[in-house]
């Protein structure tokens, strides 16, 4: 557990670093203005991955890191200003870059298989991703009307 | 785990390489241009998976590097929900507001089987497109038809061979259309933004990325109903398949195609 501990620290610090950098250049945020940030977003990672190994249950650690980022930045909590404050910082699409790095880089083991798959498949593949996002946009617009929200 | 963790931290030519695509990504920045009286966004995050693809041919990335990295996609999107969590908390009253709007669009999903599935029978596809339409094909959908279907079934060739085109384009394919269609069509960017919650950690983040470059003012609540919404997606999507999705899928495929061998054989008897 304690190695284990370790490693996620290692691991986070790293992506953190690359997504720290990446927030510069693209962002105009400076390091220093982005370090609290993503110290917090990474003791919330970090909390969340060790609760899941406490807690017997299956339930994936994004589940618990979701809802402790959700409870710290809720106005009631303590301190909540300053984490939401210093959070912002640190812009989604810095943290989304160095994912979609490493996982063009992984997905280049699925490639063989991609290549084999044959163009009727891929149609319907697109239709699929095509008809979950604009089925869920329709029902979501209809239901967000009706309420009033927009 | 402990063993393998351990040579992906220490794997720095890794880390060296995605730091270089990440700077150079950034730098190169967002970019626009209309199609018709859409508009279709390019990200750096974009960028940076055709790079790290591109990468992988060459002698720069070895086998080795591209399966150190997916511990890191594991750990990063982490970040990426931690960073969801601190949006949501703020607006968490508003997001609750909207509550009715963010269940029933979950339903949404279900239109991959009434869109795709008639095209898949059309292409003549046999049983392969229950695998393939039932569902947005992610992991534990792939473990759902293993399990029902058996791993030589066509129902798992067929849901393998969408959850590889998501695995490898999924994430730029869904960044190039939320913006282009929520540019496009006449419904409104949170509604697109509910949509790109499809239980995916890397399409939402290249959705809901995409609407916050073509909608900025609206950045937070983007984040939060895309983030709410690919959450109650990892939670419910699996029941949502093996109670609804899956039965209407196989229902709906043998009317299909009980229709389709009509018309064949009519067609011969003309």
């Amino acid at each position: 557990m304690l190695k284990n501990i370790q490693e996620w620290i290692l691991i986070l610090v790293i992506f953190g670093v690359i997504a720290t950098f990446g927030n510069w250049v693209g962002f105009d945020v400076v390091p220093v203005a982005a370090i609290p940030g993503m110290l917090v977003l990474i003791l919330i990672c970090l909390a969340g991955l060790i609760i899941q190994k406490l807690i017997p249950v299956n339930i994936p650690s994004v589940a618990y890191i979701a809802i402790i980022g959700i409870v710290v930045s809720m106005p009631a909590f303590p301190g909540s200003a300053k984490i939401v404050e210093w959070t912002t910082q640190v812009n989604l699409l810095a943290l989304a870059t160095p994912i979609l790095a490493y996982a063009g880089i992984a997905i280049g083991r699925s490639w063989t298989d991609f290549k084999k798959l044959g163009w009727r498949s891929l149609v319907v593949a697109v239709f699929v991703l095509l008809g979950t996002f604009i089925g869920s946009a329709i029902i979501a617009e209809i239901v967000l009307r009706m309420q009033g929200i927009i | 785990m402990t063993e393998d963790l351990k040579n992906v931290w220490k794997d720095w030519r890794l880390h060296a390489i995605v730091f270089v695509i990440v700077l150079l990504t950034e730098f190169i920045g967002i970019h626009k241009f209309s199609v018709g009286p859409g508009i279709i966004l390019l990200l750096p995050m974009l960028y940076a998976i055709l790079i790290g693809l591109g990468l992988y041919f060459t002698p720069i990335i070895s086998e080795k590097q591209a399966k150190n990295a997916e511990p890191l996609i594991v750990l990063g999107v982490t970040l990426l929900i931690a960073k969801i969590g601190v949006i949501i908390g703020p607006s968490l009253e508003q997001i609750i507001a909207a509550g009715p709007a963010l269940l029933l669009q979950e339903f949404g999903n279900l239109g991959t089987i009434l869109f795709a599935l008639p095209i898949a029978v059309f292409l003549g596809l046999k049983r392969e497109s229950i695998g393939m339409t039932h569902s947005v094909a992610r992991e534990p959908n792939v473990g759902l038809i293993i399990d029902k279907f058996g791993f030589n079934s066509a129902e798992t060739r067929g849901v393998m061979a969408v959850y590889i085109f998501g695995t490898v384009f999924g994430a730029v394919f869904m960044g190039l259309i939320s913006g282009f269609l929520a540019t496009l069509t006449p419904l409104h960017p949170l509604s697109f933004a509910m949509a790109s919650g499809i239980g995916s950690g890397s399409m939402m983040a290249a959705a809901s990325g995409s609407l916050v470059a073509a909608f900025p003012h609206l950045e937070n609540d983007i984040i939060a109903f895309a983030g709410a919404s690919n959450l109650l997606s990892l939670s419910t999507g699996l029941y949502m398949s093996i109670f609804i999705g899956l039965p209407l899928t196989e229902k709906l495929y043998n009317v299909l195609s009980r229709v389709k061998d009509k018309n064949a054989a009519t067609n011969k008897g003309a």
